[in-house]
């Protein structure tokens, strides 16, 4: 079998992601039997190949749910948790960049009656 | 604290003139157009919780964006057959094929497993655990189905 490419499993849809994971999972349930029964090397060295093919398969799978997920959610408000910003768990409870920014009516005022002024010593 | 005689309140006003307020509660008083709220009898010494209105849950968001797939699938359930001399004897003699399966598989789990990725019907699955960690089943066919050619099969003999 060709080497699983992951651009060409990229432009699949999830009906044939899902065939084809079936697929490599039925090859490998035949190479471990192989194992046991004493195969050939060129299947036992198969094993490797199909795993990670396998793995690549699941992550364009998932990749794709991902994606399309978020995209689903784009407009609406509140994010499912896995989807929103991981980042740490302090990061998140701290205040956002908004809240930091606000000021209070008298503070607004202050700065516009009383700027930071620049003086120039003439020489 | 709400008094305990209720009586119903008067149709809100925009200028609540207290004189014209009493004298309309006055009137509704002779009239015995107000109700007074009959006290509660309690035939028990012992006082229960009341029950009140349970809602059902309305997430604004699901918690988890898309449940994840089952990963105890029929390939992850059955590992590989087993091969032993003793295993042969049970293809041949008893029915059966031995197999090793997931440490978190259970018999009804084996049981549907063999029959998706075989297309044979167990009869009966026992299991155990091997000291090495692995669970070992063995799994007796129905007698329409024959041991040996499903061995054949499936590529052990």
């Amino acid at each position: 079998m060709a080497r699983i490419k992951v651009h060409e499993l990229r432009g699949k849809n999830k009906a044939e992601l899902q065939g084809q994971l079936k697929d490599l999972k039925a090859e490998l349930s035949l190479l471990r039997v192989a194992k046991v029964t004493g195969g050939a090397p060129n299947k036992l060295s198969k094993i490797k190949v199909v795993r990670t093919s396998i793995a690549r398969v699941l992550t364009v799978i998932s990749q794709k749910q991902k994606s399309a997920l978020r995209e689903a959610y784009k407009k609406k408000k509140l994010l499912p948790l896995d989807l929103r910003p991981k980042k740490t768990r302090a990061i998140r409870r701290r205040l956002t960049k908004h809240q930091l920014s606000l000021k209070t009516e008298r503070e607004k005022k202050h700065e516009k009656y009383f700027p930071l002024r620049k003086y120039a010593v003439k020489v | 604290m709400a008094p305990p005689r209720a009586v119903t309140a008067t149709k809100p006003k925009k200028k609540a003139d207290g004189k014209t307020q009493a004298l309309k509660v006055a009137k509704a008083v002779k009239s015995g157009s107000i109700k007074r709220k009959s006290k509660k009898i309690r035939t028990s010494v012992t006082f229960h919780r009341p029950k009140t209105l349970k809602k059902a849950r309305e997430p604004k968001y699901p918690r988890v964006s898309a449940p994840g797939r089952n990963k105890l699938d029929q390939y992850q359930i059955l590992k590989y057959p087993l091969t032993t001399e003793s295993a042969m004897k049970k293809i041949e003699d008893n029915n059966t094929l031995v197999f090793i399966v997931d440490l978190k598989a259970d018999k009804k789990m084996i049981k549907a497993a063999v029959k998706k990725m075989y297309e044979i019907q167990a009869k009966k699955v026992n299991t155990l655990i091997r000291p090495d960690g692995k669970k070992k089943a063995y799994v007796k066919l129905t007698p329409d189905y024959d041991a040996l050619d499903v061995a054949n099969k499936i590529g052990i003999i």
